[in-house]
């Protein structure tokens, strides 16, 4: 029976949720984790599909230690560092079409597809919103052909902060460099970053001026758009005020920038300015995509000549191309867990507390029914994930689950990841977070 | 104008009646009662002799509610919507007369706002579902005494663009469109909204009118144009979409609009070249050679040379070799006009005059230019349309009319996306945009005018009737495969794009003849139809038919191939002979051709023979015969190469007992579907709501609004879970209204079984507020022909264009106007003009309400004015 009693009774444990949403983020983790540092999350997706051949080791059928195992030659550089590594095979995106990429759909975990808006916000969003706040609460980077990367800098179609609500990526080095080290950089990026700060702050002065004489009833609503401009002023002078402790991170601006001999060279220093922002703070959720969600992408300067569309027509397996870019993500997963292992953090290092989520937009190849998804995690993110084996899933339990994992992990535990009750009842035959990833 | 004047003596009857025994009640002033002494008493009165201390119904017990606080908000909002809606108290109990319940209701939302003020605000009465809880009988009857309406305004304010009106307003820097064509008017045409792409995304396009070669297949084309996708958002999908107080700009949306300013400003002075190399722009796209795979690059592309972005002054700053104030100005003129729709004041002018020179010094004029002119895409007035309406002297009731630019772009607004015409520009600047008569003008002429496109018109009938999200709904793949259309690919999802584009168009041919449109929508037999229509439009055929069907394609291939070989042995034969013929006399030209000519048949009957003889033909559903003559609809620029939406459509007329006016077209049951099934609920609530005006309470946070999964049963079995007591009071407005839609499966096939039964279709209609419609109907077409002629439905329609024009709900005080609305549109033969025109040049429309407006004491003064008002 409803009554006041019962409602009263309601507002008691209402007040306690309320009274914990008012901790801060980081006291929030440790009320929920019991533990007090803080955690970054990267997901990083490779285009064209992720083979499962290409990182299970041979042999290798059910769900296992990988102490023994050997790495499959594509993923060898993670050698060292399978004792972080968990190879996940059998989740599915079946709902998702992601034949020719999931768009959205892949992060999201519901059907996507070219030219198809995101309809809710991507579980990369969603970890920034949990995950304790950073300067740049999200930071997405783009890995594309260098024609693709000038001439369209920033894309989206990875990431979305909800229905209808894409977040761009960034692709232009150049213009991520100015964004987070503008304020000690120096030459053209210094005049460029006080060019647009000059910029802001007038367009913030205007807008503010706009509205002084609204109705009562604007004023709130036209007051969130000045305080988005004071938000982007307010990181640029909180980028400044820690520039002491930013200059310690910064990537050194090379030719690599200016004049990129290969698109690797925009995709390296894309990666030097993502770990950056991860070591230095200003971020803590990083999606790097490489090949930007789409089916093309160029990595010419592996020596990979063919390019976009035809590597996904290729069998991934023994496959020298697709070898080499696999090779390449190894090496830059081995480089993020590298820098991150340089920085202590609590009684260890930032790795420590990270988690890393390898996977592909495609399911595991471009022309695909999303029957299975492989995912590599890397980290174990403040023990909250085993590690160091390799799990075989038996195909009924959607990505969505993964990202209900990743979201209980981070202290918001959820049943279900973007997927209602009727679609679940097709698509996944349990509820609640995968319990063979979680410690 | 009977009508009216009848009304007005009501209601000036009225106004003597209430202020001779002092107990007035006048919509939208505070009810300066309290917890104690009112509320109370309205609950002992009303409501606990039901809902008390012991075994109270459903539950509920309101004995000790007391006054509203944060506690029992949720508890309020339930007791508002259920005494707003006349729900409660039930029939049997003792009713309050209509002026307590008004004030009630009054007294609970003004609580409400006030308990709820610094916890998230209490705005549910001011969304537009809400938009019922006005009673239709006091807006379109007479009132009882004790009622005094006051003249009626809209409260000043901003409206945020929609993502659809930004991108539209950004398409015109970049992109001309082509002129209306009189011959092919349903071409898209310069002043139509920039609609979605192939795959239902709202994104701009650089430079596809130029592409005249690429590489590769529709993907690769995708990926290689230039396009960006809106940036501002919309949360809502359904119903009216667009209120004022819906939306805002973030920091997020702020930031990328200046990374899209930079491109579309280096787009307008440099064109293709800003994404493309030299060598890709030439009219001999054979000159360009692209070497090796690039598909998927915008390296891949060839423009031709012939400019058709409009050249601007921003083009003409670029081009110059200096800079120059008088360029500078002239750009920064020239794109506040293009961006806000008027032009900069003097202070604006030199604001942004003095950041882009500042830019300029800074980065010099290539950089310089382009960073600073992006801050004018962040003005105000650039995102959001001002109707402040700061002049003038506010009325006793606290109004202001709009005028000048406020006025003329709230005209614009009302039908157009793009900024004024000229006739429109300079009817503000000589100062004709300040009275009624003149806004009647500037209306009229545009309404009347095929060349003026007014994408705003059509939104209206989108949000009305919801056909537009067909595409977005995600099918199960083996839900969808069960209604008989393909689940290929994304075949299904091309077709409700095409289906929404279709609907858009049969929407405008009812509206360019301008009679009875409401009427028409919903009882035509017209459809513009796809070639994939005809699945979409046929009839879902039984197992039986199927095998039939699959039986009968078999023999017929039997038969061809039988005749096939029996024509080859003939060929053979012949060539035999031929060649024999020939070797006798070697020197025979005739032989020699015949006998090639023979060989070439015969090679052509055994590839034909060979030939895959897999069947394309849909078994599982009798395509409707569709034809009818070639027209167009409007889609989208070049997204996907040429797997791009198509504008080409027939106009064609829908197979008879089978389907009647858009509510039974598949882009508005698709719209009404979910991914396994029908949506029964949400199709009645359509009726319930946008047809008979009557309003559904929220969904109790009580209920877990599940049907369970039984494939073995059909949707309306499935759907006993709603017929519970305590469901079925708000389902019954809806669950009866949506049955009868079961005469289609969840792709919009007409069906006649369902799980090898025949499929049941009734329904019926309860408590409509009209006792002429109640009473049960056999199935969808039954009930809209029955709906189709009622004067209620065509109120209801009344009010939500009101709701859509005024972008706000109507009150009581909005009576008049809905009044007059109703009239000019009945009066005018079902006109939609009429309905705009009266819509555009009512006080709702036309003033704002700048400042509270006066009290009880101060109202005698203003009754007056009050029937002056009303009679305008």
């Amino acid at each position: 029976m409803i009554n006041r009693r019962t409602l009263l009774q309601g507002m008691a444990a209402g007040a306690c949720a309320s009274f914990l949403g008012q901790l801060s983020p980081r006291q929030l983790q440790a009320a929920s984790n019991h533990q007090s540092t803080p955690k970054r999350v990267i997901f990083f997706m490779q285009n064209q599909g992720f083979d499962p051949k290409t990182c299970v080791p041979e042999g290798m059928t059910s769900s296992g230690s990988l102490a023994k195992a050997k790495l499959p030659e594509p993923i060898e550089a993670l050698e060292p560092y399978k004792e972080r590594l968990h190879i996940i095979n059998g989740l599915h995106g079946q709902h998702t079409s992601p034949s020719h990429s999931a768009f959205f759909g892949a992060l999201g975990g519901y059907r996507g597809s070219d030219g198809v808006p995101p309809s809710a916000a991507t579980i990369d969003y969603e970890m920034s919103k949990v995950l304790p706040q950073t300067l740049l609460p999200h930071l997405c980077i783009g890995m594309d052909s260098i024609e693709n990367m000038t001439t369209k800098p920033t894309i989206a179609t990875l990431s979305a902060s909800g229905a209808g609500q894409p977040i761009f990526m960034h692709s232009n080095p150049n213009h991520l460099y100015q964004m987070l080290y503008g304020g000690i950089s120096t030459g053209d990026i210094r005049q460029q970053h006080e060019a647009q700060s000059n910029l802001f702050n007038q367009i913030e002065k205007l807008a503010a001026a706009k509205g002084e004489s609204l109705p009562l009833t604007d004023q709130l609503r036209y007051g969130q758009y000045v305080q988005g401009f004071e938000e982007i002023n307010g990181l640029r002078e909180r980028l400044a005020s820690v520039s002491d402790h930013l200059r310690k991170f910064a990537p050194q601006v090379d030719e690599r920038y200016t004049k990129p001999e290969f698109e690797t060279d925009w995709h390296d220093v894309l990666l030097d300015l993502g770990i950056s922002a991860l070591k230095s703070g200003i971020t803590n959720t990083l999606t790097i995509g490489s090949g930007r969600g789409e089916i093309f992408g160029a990595w010419k300067g592996l020596g990979v000549e063919q390019q976009g569309h035809n590597l996904g027509h290729m069998e991934q397996p023994d496959n020298p191309i697709w070898i080499k870019i696999r090779q390449y993500n190894s090496r830059m997963l081995v480089r993020i867990m590298e820098e991150l292992e340089s920085v202590p953090e609590g009684s260890g290092t930032m790795m420590d507390h990270t988690l890393i989520v390898y996977t592909s937009n495609n399911a595991d190849k471009q022309h695909t029914s999303g029957a299975n998804w492989p995912v590599m995690l890397l980290g174990n993110f403040d023990g909250a994930f085993k590690t160091g084996c390799f799990t075989q899933l038996d195909g009924k339990r959607p990505i969505n689950a993964l990202y209900s994992s990743l979201l209980c992990a981070a202290g918001a535990p959820c049943d279900r990841f973007n997927m209602n009750e009727q679609l679940a009842s097709k698509f996944d035959t349990a509820s609640g977070p995968l319990k063979e990833v979680l410690v | 104008m009977k009508k009216v004047g009848s009304l007005l003596i009501v209601l000036l009857l009225g106004v003597c009646l209430s202020a001779a025994n002092g107990e007035d009640y006048t919509p939208g002033q505070k009810i300066n009662k309290d917890y104690e002494t009112f509320a109370k008493q309205f609950l002992a009165n009303h409501c606990v002799d039901c809902h008390g201390e012991t075994e109270p119904e459903g539950g509920l017990s309101l004995n000790d509610l007391g006054p509203v606080d944060e506690v029992n908000s949720g508890i309020w909002k339930t007791v508002w919507a259920q005494v707003t809606l006349k729900e409660m108290p039930p029939p049997e109990m003792l009713q309050p007369d209509v002026v307590e319940r008004l004030k009630f209701s009054d007294w609970i939302v003004d609580e409400l706002k006030r308990v709820m003020r610094d916890k998230g605000g209490f705005q549910a009465h001011l969304d537009p579902d809400k938009g019922n809880f006005v009673d239709h009988d006091l807006l379109f009857g007479p009132l009882p005494d004790g009622i005094t309406l006051q003249p009626t305004s809209s409260p000043a304010r901003l409206w945020r663009v929609t993502p659809e009106e930004h991108i539209t307003r950004l398409n015109e820097l970049i992109n001309t469109e082509p002129e209306y064509d009189p011959k092919k008017p349903g071409l898209r045409a310069h002043g139509d909204a920039v609609p979605t792409n192939h795959g239902g995304e709202l994104k701009l396009y650089f430079g596809t009118d130029r592409i005249i070669k690429w590489q590769g297949g529709t993907v690769a084309y995708a990926t290689s144009v230039k396009s960006v996708p809106a940036v501002l958002s919309s949360a809502r999908d359904h119903g009216l979409e667009n209120y004022p107080h819906f939306s805002t700009v973030n920091s997020a949306e702020a930031t990328q609009i200046m990374t899209v300013a930079g491109d579309l400003l280096r787009y307008m002075a440099y064109g293709p070249l800003s994404i493309a190399n030299p060598e890709q722009i030439t009219d001999d796209p054979n000159t360009y050679k692209m070497e090796g795979d690039i598909r998927g690059l915008p390296t891949a592309l060839v423009y031709s040379t012939k400019i058709v972005r409009p050249l601007t002054p921003v083009y003409e700053l670029m081009k110059a070799e200096n800079v120059s104030d008088e360029h500078l100005r002239a750009a920064v003129d020239s794109l506040f006009e293009s961006l806000t729709y008027r032009p900069p004041t003097e202070e604006e002018s030199n604001q942004y005059l003095a950041i882009v020179k500042q830019s300029v010094d800074k980065l010099g004029k290539e950089e310089g230019a382009v960073l600073g002119l992006s801050a004018i895409f962040l003005d105000r007035d650039a995102l959001f349309r001002p109707e402040l309406a700061e002049y003038g002297t506010p009325d006793e009731y606290g109004r202001v009319m709009l005028q000048d630019w406020e006025l003329g772009l709230a005209v614009n607004h009302a039908l157009r996306y793009i900024k004024p015409d000229a006739q429109l520009r300079q009817a503000v600047l000589d100062g004709r945009m300040r009275t009624k008569e003149d806004v009647k003008l500037e209306v009229e002429r545009m309404l009347a005018d095929d060349s003026i496109r007014k994408p705003r018109v059509l939104q209206f009938f989108r949000d009305y009737f919801d056909y537009d999200l067909g595409g977005y709904i995600c099918k199960d793949s083996r839900a969808l495969a069960e209604t008989g259309v393909s689940n290929r690919g994304t075949s299904h999802y091309r077709s409700m794009f095409d289906a929404t584009a279709s609907t858009d168009r049969l929407v405008e041919l009812i509206l360019k003849e301008d009679k009875d449109v409401l009427k028409r929508l919903l009882t035509t037999d017209q459809v513009v139809a796809t070639n994939s229509d005809q699945i979409y439009f046929g009839r879902r055929r039984t197992p039986d038919e199927v095998k039939a069907s699959i039986a009968a394609e078999k023999k017929a291939q039997a038969e061809e191939t039988r005749k096939l070989k029996a024509e080859i042995e003939t060929l053979e034969k012949e060539i035999v002979e031929l060649k024999a013929k020939l070797e006798a006399s070697p020197e025979d030209k005739a032989l020699e051709r015949m006998l090639t000519k023979q060989t070439k048949e015969l090679e052509n009957k055994q590839k034909a023979e060979k030939k895959n003889k897999r069947s394309n033909t849909n078994h599982n559903v009798e395509p409707a015969d569709l034809s009818g003559p070639k027209i167009f609809a409007r889609v989208s620029r070049r997204s996907f190469g040429n797997g791009s939406l198509k504008p080409d459509r027939i106009l064609a007329t829908v197979p008879e007992g089978e389907r009647l006016g858009i509510l039974t077209h598949p882009s508005w049951l698709v719209s009404h579907s979910d991914a396994m099934d029908n949506h029964a609920i949400r199709r009645g609530r359509w009726i319930r709501e946008r047809l008979l005006g009557g309003g559904i309470p929220d969904v109790p946070i009580t209920v877990d609004a599940m049907l369970p999964d039984e494939p073995q049963n059909t949707l309306r079995e499935r759907m006993r879970v709603t017929r519970e007591n305590y469901c079925w009071q708000c389902h019954k407005k809806m669950d009866p209204l949506g049955l009868p839609f079961e005469m289609f499966n969840h792709a919009g096939v007409y069906r006649e079984t369902e799980l090898g039964k025949p499929v049941d279709t009734t329904g019926e209609i309860i408590d409509s507020g009209d006792p002429s419609l109640d009473g049960k109907v056999n199935d969808a077409i039954d009930m809209i022909r029955k709906i189709a002629e009622s004067e209620r439905a065509e109120q209801v329609f009344v009010r939500h264009a009101f709701r859509f024009w005024m972008g706000r709900n109507e009150t009581l005080n909005d009576a008049p106007v809905l009044q007059e609305a109703y009239r000019a549109y009945k009066e005018n033969g079902g006109s939609m003009n009429a309905l705009i025109t009266s819509l555009l040049t009512s006080d709702a429309f036309l003033y704002r309400q700048v400042k509270p407006p006066a009290q009880r004491a101060d109202q005698k003064a203003g009754d007056k004015d009050a029937s002056k008002v009303t009679a305008r």
